[in-house]
Order: C-alpha cells, then sequence, then structure tokens
C-alpha cells in the first residue's frame, strides 16, 4: 500500500481503537508492583511436557564434563561519562495493535521496543561479535556440537521481582510450541529448530537445536529467551486477554504509561539487576523513553525541529541534504551525526530464471551490464549509497571482496545481447530476436521512492536496448508477487539478518520452482546443491567461510542476481543535550539512537545520555538567539571502500 | 421567438421541435436541403454562453490548450523537429526512432538531438538541429552526476519550470500530464453518459418492476468501494490507461442514471411524447426523438463538472500511486513529489497546483456558464 493510503488506513484504525475504548485509554503501571492475573489461573490449559523426538534429546542429568565459559574479557563500548536521567522523547509512525511480544499483530514496529527490552540468556558482543553474559552468567557447549548449556545470574529478576530461573525457559518452549499464542512461525520455530530443553537446578538448564553449528551462531539461533511463566494465563481467550497487558520483561525499563492512540511511556527500572553486569554498565540511561505516534514522516520531521523529539534519522539524502538544514542546525543546538556501520546488505535485481528469456545466462549478464547504477548513485542518490558488490555483503569474515559487480558498459552488453539471438532493433529502439520477442521485462517492487532510482536506470537501459517496464505494487503485494514466482525481475532486498550469509533459502534446487520459498530467482545448479549442504552442515568456522565464498562466486557466476546498493551507513541528528560516545557507536549497530539494544542480535544499542545541564544551556543560547557553530560528525572507522 | 417562449416556458426544446415538425422539412438531410440552419433555441443558448464572459472566455482558452497538447510532440520534445544532416531532411518527431550512427555518432540507440545540435553548431559543416521550444520529453532524465535533482527553473537550461526529483522537465510532464488527464476524462465521459443514460430512461420510460429492481441494483453497485477494486486490480495487473478506465466506468455510469431517470419520469407524460405514442411511434423513436433531446440541458450542463470530476479522481488515484505506472506523466505523480520537497524545490508543488486550480476553475466556470445558458428559467422571461 502507498504511504498515504496506508496512513489513511492506520488512522482509521486508530480512530476505532480510541473510540472502541472509552474510558479506559490509560493504563499506568508503578514500577515494581506484582502484576494481577489478567484471567482466573485456573482457566489455564496444561501444557504438555516437552516433547522430544527420537535421536534428539538433552541427557537426564547435567553431563560432567562440561567447560563452562564466560566473557570478562572483551573491551567495553558504553561511555563511563554516560549521566543517568532525563526523558528521551521519540516516536513511531502509527499506535501498536497490541503489546504482547508473540501472537497476531505482534509483528509491528513497536515490537522494536518490546523485543530488545527482553534480554535473553547471552548478549552478542557489538565489536568482537563474541558471546557476553546477559541472563546467564556462564555457558558450556554440549558435545553433540548442537546443544549449549546455560547457568543463570541468581540475581537475574523479572520487572516485578520475581526471580527468573530456569523454569522460565522451560515454559518458553512449551509456550511458544502452544497453539493458544496463534503464531505459527513460532510454532514451528520451536519444534523444528529448538529441540529439547531441559533443567537441570533453578540456575541450570540445557538446550538443544536442530543441527550443528559454530559456538557464536548457536547462541543466536537456539539462544531461546524466558517467558514469565508466573505471568501467563495461557487459554484459548489468551490472545484476546493480553492484547493490551503489560507484560513483565527482564530488560532496564518497563512500560509504565499506555494513553492509546497517543503515547507510551517506559520508565528505567531503579535496581535493575543488570546494572551489576560488566557489558550493561553505563547504558539505558534515561530515566524515561516516551514514544509519541506522530503519522507521518514530515511532521515528525517538523516535531523534532520544534526540539519535541530528541532525534530523528537522517539516513535519507534527502533528509540529510535538504531538510536538515537552516538555523538550529546552523548555530548547532542540533547535531549530525553520519556513522558508517557494518550491516548485513542484500537488495538487487533478481532474475527469475523461470522465464524462458531469463533462463539464458547471456541475457542475464547481458542486462547487468544495461544497469548504469553510477549513474543513479551520482545524481538521485547523491553519492551516498554505495553500488552493492554481490548478493550479500556485511558478514566479517564470510565476505567475498574478490568479486567486482558487472559494471555498465553497452559494448558488453551488445556482445551477450547479440550472442543470445536480440541482434536486431525494433522502431522503438528496443531488441527483437528472430522469435519476433522484445527484450522487454517486468521490474516488480514495492517501495513508490524507488521509483526515482528505477526510472534512470530505464532510461540508460533503453540505450542497450533493453525496455524495462516498472511494475509498482503495494509492498506486501509486490513482495507476495515474488514469492509466488510470478516476477520477471524483482527489485528487492533481504533483511540479511544473523551471523552468516544463508544460502540455502535463495540458492537450492529445493526451493526452486515452488511457491512461497525464497529463492524468488528460481536458482537451480545441481553443482551448487551438494556444496550448500556442506556449507550449512559445517561447524568450522574456517570451512564455513572458505565454502561461503565459493558459493558466493558461483552466485556471480550465474547472473541470477544484479546487485544494486548498500546503504553502509547510518545518520541521525540530535540535538545538543543528547550525548553520544566519542566513538558514536559499535560498528554493528543499526542505529546511534536506539534505546535498547540493536538488530541482528548484537547488543550495542542504549549508549546514548541526555545532559539536562546541556538541555537548559542550549535552550537558553536557542532564546538569546546565540550560536555553538554547526556541529556534523562523520565517523568513517568501519568504512569499507566500495567496491568498483 | 417570443409567442414560442410563453407557449412553452418550461420545456426548452419542445416547441422548436414541433416548429421544425411543422415549418421545415424534418431531419438533418431536410435541413441540409435547407441549408445548414441552426435551431434558433441553440442560437440563443449559444449568445447566453457567450455573453458570460469568464465561461466564455475559459473555454476558448482550454479549446486552445487543448489544440496544443494534442500536438504536443511538436512544442515540448526530446526529439528535434527538423534535422539538416549532409544535405538531407529528417523529421524525428514522429515515428520510429533514428539511431545515432544515422548522423555519425557512435552509437545504435536513439540520437541525443540537444547533444546533436551542440555538436554540429560547434562543427559548423552547414548541418543543423531545430529544437522545439522546450527541448525537452516527458521521460528524460536530464541529470548531471555530481549535481542532484531537482534543478531549480532556468531559462539557460531550457527548464522553464525547473525538473523534477529525476531530472525531469516539470513543463513537458504538466503539459504531456494535462493531454493524459484530458483525454481519460473524455473517455470516462464519454462511456459514463453512454451507459448512464440508456440505463437512466430505460428506468424512467418503462418504470415499474423494472425501475425498481435497477434502482435497487444501482443502490448496492455504489456501495462496491472503487479504491479497493482498483487497489486489487493494480495487485494483479500493471494499470494502464484502459485497465483504469473501464474500473472506472464500472463504479462510474450510476451517477447518470438518477438525473436521467427523473427527467424521463417527467418528459414521458408530456403531451408531445403522448401524441408521438398515439401516433404509433415506437419505444425507441419516443425515447431517442423525443425524450432525448428535451433533456439535453441536463445532460449538457453536467458536462463540464464531470470532466472536472474526471481529471479529479485520476489526479488523486496518481497521487496515491494507484493510478497509471511510472513513469508515465501525470499531474497526481508531480503533486506527490511537490508535497515531499515543499521547502526545498517549491517549484514543483508551485507549478502543478497552479496548472490543476486553473484547470478545475476554468472547467467550472465553463459549467457555471453552460447551467445558465441551458437553464430553461431564463428563457420564461420577454427578451
Amino acid at each position: 500500500m502507498d504511504y498515504p493510503a496506508r496512513a489513511i488506513v492506520a488512522f482509521a484504525v486508530a480512530v476505532l481503537l480510541t473510540a472502541g475504548c472509552g474510558n479506559e485509554t490509560t493504563i499506568y503501571l508503578d514500577l515494581g508492583t506484582v502484576l494481577e492475573p489478567y484471567a482466573p489461573p485456573e482457566t489455564a490449559v496444561e501444557l504438555p511436557p516437552i516433547e522430544v523426538r527420537d535421536g534428539d534429546g538433552l541427557p537426564d542429568t547435567l553431563p560432567e564434563d562440561l567447560v563452562w565459559v564466560t566473557n570478562e574479557e572483551d573491551p567495553l563500548f558504553a561511555s563511563p561519562d554516560a549521566k543517568r536521567g532525563g526523558t528521551f522523547r521519540t516516536s513511531i509512525l502509527g499506535f501498536p495493535l497490541t503489546l504482547r511480544r508473540v501472537g497476531p499483530d505482534s509483528n509491528g514496529s513497536f515490537a522494536g521496543f518490546l523485543r530488545p527490552n527482553q534480554f535473553g540468556p547471552i548478549a552478542l558482543h557489538p565489536v568482537t561479535r563474541r558471546a557476553i553474559p546477559a541472563l546467564a552468567t556462564h555457558w558450556a557447549f554440549g558435545e553433540d556440537g548442537r546443544s549449549i548449556y546455560y547457568r543463570l545470574n541468581p540475581k537475574a529478576r523479572w520487572s516485578d521481582g520475581v526471580p527468573v530461573t530456569a523454569d522460565d525457559f522451560v515454559f518458553a518452549v512449551q509456550f511458544m510450541r502452544a497453539k493458544e499464542i496463534v503464531a505459527p512461525w513460532y510454532n514451528n520455530y520451536y519444534v523444528e529448530r529448538i529441540r529439547d530443553l531441559k533443567r537441570y537446578d533453578d540456575h541450570t538448564y540445557g538446550v538443544q537445536g536442530a543441527n550443528a553449528m559454530p559456538g557464536a551462531e548457536m547462541h543466536a539461533s537456539y539462544g531461546v529467551g524466558p517467558q514469565p511463566r508466573h505471568f501467563h494465563v495461557l487459554n484459548a481467550d489468551w490472545v484476546a486477554n493480553t492484547n493490551w497487558q503489560i507484560e513483565p520483561n527482564t530488560g532496564p525499563y518497563q512500560i509504565t504509561k499506555v494513553r492509546k492512540g497517543k503515547y507510551i511511556e517506559m520508565t528505567r527500572k531503579a535496581d535493575w539487576w543488570g546494572d551489576d553486569v560488566k557489558y550493561f554498565k553505563h547504558r539505558f540511561n534515561p530515566d524515561k523513553i516516551r514514544v509519541r505516534v506522530i503519522r507521518d514522516p514530515n511532521v515528525a520531521f517538523q516535531y523534532f525541529l520544534k526540539g519535541n523529539l530528541d532525534t530523528m534519522d537522517l539516513v535519507l539524502p534527502q533528509y540529510w541534504h535538504d531538510k536538515a538544514t537552516g538555523t538550529a542546525f546552523d548555530r548547532g543546538y542540533i547535531a549530525k551525526y553520519w556513522f558508517y556501520n557494518e550491516q548485513p546488505a542484500a537488495s538487487g535485481m533478481y532474475l527469475n530464471m523461470a522465464d524462458p528469456i531469463l533462463a539464458d545466462k547471456r541475457v542475464r549478464f547481458g542486462i547487468a551490464h544495461s544497469m548504469n547504477f553510477d549513474h543513479v548513485i551520482s545524481t538521485v542518490l547523491r553519492n551516498d549509497y554505495e553500488r552493492l558488490s554481490t548478493f550479500q555483503i556485511g558478514f566479517g569474515e564470510y565476505d567475498n571482496l574478490d568479486i567486482k559487480p558487472r559494471e555498465f558498459d553497452l559494448d558488453k552488453a551488445d556482445r551477450y545481447f547479440d550472442d543470445a539471438g536480440f541482434e536486431t532493433r525494433g522502431g522503438d529502439g528496443i531488441r527483437i530476436n528472430d522469435a519476433g520477442e522484445r527484450l522487454s521485462f517486468q521490474v516488480t517492487y514495492g517501495w513508490p521512492q524507488h521509483t526515482d532510482r528505477l526510472v534512470v536506470l530505464q532510461e540508460d537501459a533503453r540505450k542497450a536496448g533493453l525496455e524495462l517496464v516498472l511494475d509498482l505494487k503495494d509492498g506486501p503485494g509486490s513482495f507476495k508477487k515474488m514469492l509466488e514466482k510470478k516476477h520477471q525481475i524483482a527489485w528487492s532486498g533481504w533483511a540479511a539478518g544473523g551471523l552468516a550469509p544463508g544460502y540455502w533459502e535463495h540458492f537450492h534446487s529445493v526451493n526452486a520452482n515452488k511457491t512461497q520459498t525464497n529463492n524468488i530467482t528460481n536458482h537451480v545448479n545441481p553443482a551448487m546443491d551438494p556444496l550448500i549442504m556442506q556449507y550449512r552442515s559445517s561447524t568450522s568456522l574456517g570451512e564455513r567461510v572458505r565454502l561461503a565464498r565459493i558459493l558466493e562466486q558461483m552466485v556471480h557466476d550465474s547472473g541470477v542476481v544484479v546487485p544494486t546498493f548498500r546503504v553502509p551507513y547510518t545518520r541521525a541528528g540530535a540535538w545538543r543535550w543528547v550525548k553520544l560516545p566519542e566513538w558514536l557507536a559499535p560498528p554493528t549497530s543499526a542505529s546511534m539512537f536506539s534505546a535498547f539494544a540493536n538488530t541482528g542480535g548484537f547488543s550495542g544499542g542504549g549508549l546514548f545520555w541526555i545532559d539536562l545541564e546541556e538541555k537548559e544551556r542550549t535552550l537558553e543560547a536557542k532564546s538569546d538567539g546565540e550560536s555553538f557553530g554547526p556541529t556534523t560528525i562523520v565517523n568513517t572507522t568501519y568504512r569499507v571502500q566500495p567496491a568498483s | 421567438m417570443k409567442t414560442q417562449a410563453v407557449s412553452s416556458p418550461h420545456r426548452p426544446g419542445a416547441s422548436s421541435d414541433f416548429d421544425a415538425v411543422a415549418a421545415k422539412p424534418y431531419g438533418l438531410r431536410g435541413r441540409l436541403r435547407e441549408g445548414l440552419t441552426i435551431n434558433p433555441q441553440t442560437v440563443k443558448q449559444w449568445r447566453r454562453f457567450r455573453s458570460i464572459k469568464r465561461g466564455y472566455y475559459s473555454a476558448v482558452a482550454l479549446v486552445v490548450a487543448l489544440v496544443l497538447s494534442a500536438g504536443a510532440e511538436l512544442l515540448v520534445n526530446g526529439r528535434a523537429l527538423i534535422v539538416s544532416y549532409d544535405g538531407e531532411l529528417y523529421f524525428p518527431t514522429y515515428g520510429d526512432i533514428i539511431p545515432g550512427d544515422t548522423f555519425g555518432l557512435d552509437y545504435e540507440y536513439e540520437t541525443d538531438y540537444r547533444d546533436l545540435k551542440a555538436r554540429f553548431e560547434a562543427q559548423d559543416r552547414g548541418n543543423w538541429v531545430l529544437m522545439p521550444p522546450v527541448p525537452y520529453g516527458p521521460l528524460e532524465n536530464d541529470l548531471t552526476p555530481g549535481y542532484f535533482p531537482p534543478y531549480a527553473p532556468s531559462f539557460e537550461t531550457g527548464h522553464y519550470l525547473g525538473t523534477d526529483q529525476t531530472g525531469r522537465d516539470v513543463l513537458a510532464r504538466l503539459i504531456y500530464g494535462f493531454r493524459i488527464a484530458f483525454a481519460f476524462a473524455f473517455l470516462l465521459l464519454l462511456c459514463n453518459y453512454l451507459i448512464g443514460i440508456a440505463v437512466g430512461c430505460a428506468m424512467g420510460f418503462w418504470g415499474g418492476v423494472f425501475d425498481l429492481l435497477f434502482q435497487r441494483v444501482i443502490e448496492i453497485w455504489n456501495m462496491v468501494p472503487s479504491l479497493y477494486v482498483i487497489m486489487i486490480v493494480a495487485s494483479i495487473v500493471i494499470p494502464n490507461f484502459w485497465t483504469l478506465a473501464v474500473v472506472m466506468v464500472i463504479f462510474g455510469w450510476t451517477q447518470m442514471t438518477w438525473n436521467m431517470r427523473t427527467s424521463t419520469y417527467k418528459e414521458k407524460t408530456r403531451e408531445y411524447v403522448l401524441a408521438a405514442r398515439a401516433l404509433g411511434a415506437s419505444n425507441t423513436r419516443q425515447i431517442a426523438s423525443h425524450v432525448i433531446p428535451n433533456t439535453i440541458s441536463v445532460i449538457v450542463s453536467f458536462i463540464p463538472f464531470s470532466i472536472a470530476g474526471g481529471i479529479f479522481l485520476l489526479t488523486a488515484l496518481d497521487y496515491l500511486g494507484f493510478g497509471l505506472p511510472p513513469p508515465t506523466p501525470s499531474w497526481g505523480e508531480l503533486l506527490a513529489q511537490g508535497q515531499n520537497h515543499i521547502v526545498t524545490a517549491p517549484w514543483i508543488i508551485l507549478s502543478v497546483g497552479i496548472a490543476i486550480s486553473i484547470v478545475l476553475i476554468m472547467v467550472n466556470y465553463i459549467g457555471e456558464a453552460v447551467r445558465e445558458a441551458f437553464d430553461p428559467k431564463k428563457h420564461a422571461y420577454f427578451e
């Protein structure tokens, strides 16, 4: 759906919600109070014990020979100068449809505030990418290569003061497998990927996954988070009952006020158990976080300029270069930060091999050589974005940096198209082959703001005698078409999370030519399949890295993906009183002003703090018209030179 | 003429119809034999229309704009009007592309005529290129690496209203967008009125169960949210001019039926229709020759407003992103861009905002004037 239409729908939903709620629009919660049960505990269904398949299962007693490890030696990444206090004011585009962390409607943007605030057994260090303690202090790997044992921090508490124990983890698996939560994806994941979870004592448990992996990746995939066993009453009404329930969590903040349709306020727990944990020190500094609903990004930007929001995302070139200008910036009331990070990137044009013309590799190569990405970058993208060199990048060691993208070269395109039989040009300048077929393809995409980029590519592609027909659909509509494999060329990208690149879902032949799989290129290469399986089951990091680089090269050689752009940075504006560490953020950070943990499992958020004295000074200077001088900080420490 | 007006104060067309039957050979052929005389009623309406100045001048201006936009390729185009190369003349405006190698350039794709003009001038070998007054097409990206669009209006570059965010000429997109919007509105008008008038007349003429049934059908049909239908259609096929028009006609024809139904109900009980029936005229003849000509004032006075509605509809759909696919030039798309660049590139929103306002105001002026000219009440006064 296009943005304004979406805003209208969101607005209508919000109106319905607020209208339907009557006097109950505000929910308050005092920190530290024990939450009342939301349903009579006797109505709860009895959850079956965790079912274990043949061949799976953890030992009944804790193995004696486990090597318990922890990590206290990695560097700190928060600033010791950070001060606690103040309110951090930020905004979202729509009011959440629920406050649940799982279940229907829980995947909206507010999940970005709920889920990272719920800590798991371990976190990943945002610089070294190694495991660091969170709820667990120690961990050990089982000898089957696919199980991990955790020893919990006895100080760990839920928001309401109840200790976090191994039972909460056992309950988590039962809970995630229960049909009552109406979350099929989780239901499936906790059966297919999480094979067993066993309690050994109050603070020790083990978890077993489906297949072996290197250690850090196993933490990321099998590191089940706890669920508050004492809180949930799981029955047929669970989804409705918990829709507006404030759930206890293990993170530093707790929702304390909800004004439906308007804002949600979170308060810092004063005696949070994590304050003593090494890697959580000097982090999560503001006393309060207020998330306000502002339904239009342009309006939100005006709020920011007026000082009613503390920070604003400035990733889009138009915002950074054009909108973020004027007095507040010139006088340094608002500072601009540009931080090059190391985020996985995978966006491209995915050519459907099932299309009879695109099945020809020469046509695919010709298309790649007809795409003038540099022209787009140097004009509409203002030289901010970079050309992505291959299918996916940003996984550290796994990256194959030897691959160079196919460049815009009309001579090469000519040769490839001629070889493929598209030798003559029609009256409109588009090539045709002997069968009279035109060299014309639909490009399916779902973001209206990408039309800019595509029309420039479209005009340059005409020079090669190639016609691109733009097929703009609303976001879900375009993705549906791609998953049904009805597209010719898909202009899209993958939210490449995790620690290692994935190939099985995108390129293995078992996923080709069937709907609802991520192999949207319908890529089939019998030589690649065994390598993918070998990569998937290998536990040696060196072996996996070697295989990943070979696989990436094979993807490049097949030409099914024309890599497009990567945004190798995050950018934001912040009022002078919002302070950041000197280094701005750790390399894996998706955002400098994320209040909690970060995306991709790395725990790098919550580094900023609010300096209340500075706030007073800034507001005084602002009313006196005094200038601090413009502040723009660009950090290129983690910049990888663009491939070209 | 005065007596006529008195004899049938409420029936503007009826009296003249009878006169025509009585005084002159009936039908077009008869009139042609007589020399082309225009119905005095029409002459009167035309005079009245002309006397309403703002409506009349709006009509003149709009017709001129339509005629000019019909030949927009000759005025606003990236293709040259005439190229003289080695003694031969080329007219690239219409028809197939002329590849660059025709003019001694080293590429096979379409010639860049602005570049060719500069080259010819530099070479000074008697070759020349004549470009249209606005030398940019609506789809061309005029981009300079290192300079970031949208570019401000400039006489030097020939972007008289600046460019949009991908370096396309705003004036070119305005003019081609105007043409498409009008063509769309006319098409919509024609189809909606054909169906609406036919169904409405039938409902009014036959009445009874047929009328009741169709009223309910139309009421139910009106409840279908057309925007959702368009969204669904857009998710299945790439919407184009024709699919959009078909969808809009499917949901748009109902408006006209109500007006035609009431007018027909009124007219069919008039003496002249009864007389025709008594003389044995068929239903078709009664409707086509007697009822519809006498409801023409209703139809005509709705036309300008329907056109304005059609333009507005397409613009709104394009603005929301459910209209014509990119990169079709469109006002709605410019409006959406203008809104995004309201501070940084005000020329986009100003150009398209003023253009839309002017066109819609002019169409409404015309509508008012037409309504005034056809208003039967005015004819009741002695002049």
